[in-house]
């Protein structure tokens, strides 16, 4: 289980000799190392994300031809519930918990997290969740929709179980996501590398703080909710209960914040994996650091204030209505930036269409069509008419696919660092292609059956609604989606378990969790480098590259000549990297992972050099002794523009 | 308010292709030509980020006002002049519609008297503003007909309003948009929609229909059987 580390001669950081002899699954189930508990999250949701896609293909299996008879319409009801569930609770937050609780801690330099029990503690609540709401399954299942709203979801109008199991998976599952944002507000504040004030923060890290504030906000909220729902059906609550004096549509409105703002938790999420893909693979740094990760602050705030945004046929006042109405279109500002400084990024680069970016691409598109259908949904007028109908209903499925795309990028782009493997390239494209066609194709023709007028969760509709042409497309589409995600699925579990081995640095990566070995010890770092700008990793690169350039053998007599022994001794740093380079390069680089695109030995040897050498000097030193002299003013004086002046600095 | 709509799938059609456009472009015109191909590292000045961000910001403030235009009291049709009024009350309940009507055709609620009802099919004469007071009894349900207007919420213990003009003659259909339980599908509401003197008789039909029912026995319920079609 421990990896190699270049730690070995210093007493205080012991990686060998932990607790051997213990099997894989007990070390993870046990385990409070953010990563091993990561990798459990990713793994559930995973097979949440299956079980979700299955149940929403059966969904729409049923509705192949009007009038069918394929299900009962409470077992449809059922699946539905569980395909919904699954979909957002149980998969979509889950999911970007453990990529960003294993990815975000390195990133920022940190050597674990700070509650590393809290955050073990907020996977297995989750984990109680879904076993609490698919347990009902073998009883009773819940078959109120994704919204049990309160009249209906009471005791009199659901009187079985399965509405309770509901409460208790989501209850529990939601106390675990509120667990896990304590813990990576708690690590984000406390546990940043040296140097790396929030202005050098990654972009990723920075979504790590928007969505756990987002989660501290509306996992509460709807906590809130459920235990009053709770009370109301098994203690003769009142607080939904209109002919006691409570009020039915706060329930609706605790829920769709929850709902709003896991909504939000996925598009903040997907804009800032790309954001991270994007300036890798066209060898550029982001257009502007500073402006991304503003606006994904302001998308999380926007987005989550918008819940009224799907509440405008409920009797809100017109003044809330107007203001979700602002919120919603506002979204616009942050998101088309965010897009246009993805194009200025990738513009004069170098870019190289390697699986991670195309299906970030893939996703930018589908996010691009599903908001941009949420965005003219939100004005009032439109949207009386279309809320509730299929067709604002595929705006959020084609955000959800623009969101499992970012998180199958995500996959592709850091699995070499959780596994030392990258996953192949040829199954992932052509699923992002299929996936992106079959959403496209469903999306139209849910659009067209939507402005007919057929609404959400029916199953049954009419012959004579003239939705069956459409209806019939997007079954077939549907199961092209399946077969497109299943692809991938499939494709990502063989890359974890046999993919090609990797190295440390395969995409020549700029941040901090590209300084760790792959997979990281369960230290994270034998040392920390210093930060100096948002490509804290770059500059360790350019300052190895400027010593290359500029050696000058040492004189140990000033009389001789200086000029002739240009030779590097090989005793000397630079001389090992070199000599590591030449070892690890045909094993690792040449075309295995990087097909000729990033195999040139100015990066790999920084990287490959520790995973080889037992010598510990090079690349801590190169960082720290880079970082003396420049660092100090640039530090103060400059913040966002640091981006030229960042990199400029340790060259000159 | 079908305006409306595509005033924004135009103007969202628009951004979306602009947005994508751009970066379809970049990613296939700037190929890498090879591993030692370091491109020029460009970012941005404050400037650019500023205009491009204003230029948004813009556009949204000319849409966020716009919409709320459009939007302005939608939920409630503007009569003309003289137009007649008729108040109906439209109860929701599972899985139908019960609509009721004042005893005397172009009456109102308020005099007290005794109302008649239907179920599943609202009759409303031509060129009339309806006002509809909407209920439920039990769960919450939606008011929908997409020809006649937008959507309206029934919550029970609490009246929401909508009102709508039709201009045809013609039958148009509804559905309840909010999950309302297993038989949520067929829960359909038609409005017919007749000329003056047609509704007169349907008023009249109505008040004969029930005063029969109230003779033969002590409910209310006669009626119910003539008038359900579903």
């Amino acid at each position: 289980m421990a990896p190699p580390t270049i730690a070995e001669r210093r007493p205080e950081v012991v990686t060998r000799h932990l607790a051997a002899g213990r099997e894989g699954w007990l070390t993870s189930a046990t385990s409070a190392d953010h990563k091993e508990v990561a990798k459990l999250f990713i793994g559930t949701s995973l097979t949440f994300l299956a079980v979700a896609v299955l149940a929403f293909v059966l969904t729409r299996v049923h509705l192949i031809v009007p009038g069918s008879t394929i299900f009962r319409p409470d077992i449809f009801s059922q699946i539905s519930t569980a395909s919904m569930t699954s979909i957002t609770v149980l998969f979509a937050v889950p999911f970007v918990l453990g990529v960003l609780g294993y990815i975000v801690p390195l990133q920022i330099g940190a050597r674990g997290v700070a509650l590393p029990r809290l955050n073990q503690l907020a996977y297995w609540l989750y984990a109680a969740g879904t076993l609490t709401f698919f347990v009902s399954f073998l009883y009773l299942v819940p078959e109120t929709g994704l919204f049990p709203l309160p009249p209906l979801s009471d005791d009199v109008y659901s009187p079985q179980h399965g509405v309770d199991a509901w409460i208790g998976g989501v209850g529990l599952a939601t106390l675990g996501f509120v667990c896990w944002a304590i813990n990576m507000v708690a690590t984000l504040k406390n546990m940043r590398a040296p140097g790396m004030a929030w202005r050098r923060a990654p972009v990723l890290a920075w979504a790590a703080r928007v969505i756990s504030y987002i989660v501290l906000v509306a996992g509460p909220a709807m906590i809130a909710g459920l235990v009053m729902l709770a009370i109301d059906r098994n203690f003769a609550g009142v607080f939904f209960d209109a002919g006691e004096g409570g009020e039915p549509l706060l329930f609706a409105h605790l829920a769709w914040i929850y709902f709003t703002a896991i909504h939000t938790i996925m598009v903040v999420f997907a804009l800032a994996v790309i954001s991270e893909i994007v300036p890798t693979f066209s060898r550029k740094p982001l257009f502007s650091h500073s402006a991304v990760t503003t606006s994904i602050v302001a998308v999380g705030v926007l987005g989550t204030l918008a819940w009224m945004q799907n509440l405008y046929a409920s009797p809100v006042a017109d003044g809330f209505a107007y203001f979700a109405m602002l919120m919603a279109l506002a979204l616009l500002v942050p998101i088309g930036l965010i897009y246009v400084i993805w194009t200025l990024t990738m513009w004069e680069g170098a870019i190289s269409t390697r699986a991670p970016l195309v299906l970030a691409i893939a996703s930018a598109i589908a996010l691009a069509f599903g908001l941009g259908g949420q965005w003219v949904t939100s004005v009032v007028g439109a949207g009386l008419l279309l809320e509730n109908t299929v067709a604002a209903q595929q705006d959020t499925i084609l955000t959800i696919v623009g969101f499992v795309l970012a998180g199958f990028a995500a996959l592709h782009y850091w699995m070499p660092k959780l596994t030392g493997r990258v996953v192949a390239d040829g199954p992932a494209k052509a699923a992002a292609g299929l996936i992106l066609v079959s959403a496209a194709i469903y999306g139209f023709a849910m659009f067209f059956a939507g402005l007919a007028g057929q609404p959400v969760d029916v199953y049954r509709y009419f012959s004579d609604d003239g939705v069956s042409t459409l209806n019939l497309i997007a079954t077939i589409a549907s199961v092209f989606l399946m077969l497109g995600v299943f692809l991938e699925l499939v494709n990502l579990v063989r890359g974890y378990g046999a993919g090609r081995p990797a190295g440390h640095d395969p995409w020549r990566g700029s941040t901090l969790e590209w300084f760790a070995l792959s997979p990281p010890p369960p230290h994270n770092f034998d040392a920390v480098p210093d930060v100096r700008s948002p490509e804290p990793l770059r500059d360790i690169r350019e300052a190895i590259r400027l010593r290359e350039e500029t050696f000058v053998p040492p004189e140990p007599l000033p009389a001789s000549a200086p000029a002739e022994v240009g030779v590097p001794d090989p005793g000397d740093d630079a001389g090992m990297s070199d000599e590591a380079a030449a070892v690890d390069a045909p094993t690792a680089d040449p075309d295995d992972i990087v097909s000729g695109e990033a195999a040139d030995d100015s990066d790999s040897d920084t990287e490959s050099a520790d995973e080889v050498e037992p010598a510990d000097e090079p690349q801590p030193e190169e960082g720290r002794g880079a970082a003396d002299e420049p660092h100090e003013g640039e530090e103060l004086d400059t913040d966002e523009g640091s981006d030229e002046s960042g990199d400029g600095s340790p060259v000159s | 308010m079908r305006t409306a709509y595509w005033v924004m799938l135009g103007v969202g059609s628009l951004v979306i292709i602009a947005l994508l456009a751009g970066l379809l472009a970049a990613v296939g015109r700037f190929r890498s030509s090879g591993p030692g191909d370091e491109p020029r590292r460009l970012t941005a000045g404050r400037g650019v980020i500023a205009k491009i961000a204003g230029g948004l910001s813009v556009l949204v403030a000319i849409v966020f006002i716009f919409g709320v235009i459009v939007s302005d009291g939608v939920k409630q049709a503007t009569a003309e002049e003289g137009t007649e009024e008729i108040d109906v009350k439209a109860i929701g309940q599972q899985w139908l519609w019960r609509f009721e009507y004042p005893a005397q055709a172009g009456g109102s609620f308020s005099e007290g008297i005794a109302t008649i009802f239907s179920y599943s099919e609202l009759v409303v004469p031509v060129d009339t503003k309806v006002n509809l007071s909407i209920d439920s009894t039990d769960v919450i349900h939606s008011w929908f007909v997409p020809a006649l207007g937008p959507q309206v919420w029934a919550v029970p213990g609490e009246i929401t309003e909508t009102s709508f003009i039709a201009d045809e003659e013609g039958l148009y259909h509804g559905r309840s948009t909010v999950f309302s339980g297993s038989a949520y599908p067929v829960m359909r509401a038609s409005v017919k929609v007749v000329s003056a003197d047609e509704y007169e008789d349907y008023i009249t039909g109505l008040n004969a229909a029930l005063q029969e029912g109230q003779a033969a026995v002590q409910g209310t319920d006669t009626t119910e059987s003539a008038e359900e079609e579903e």
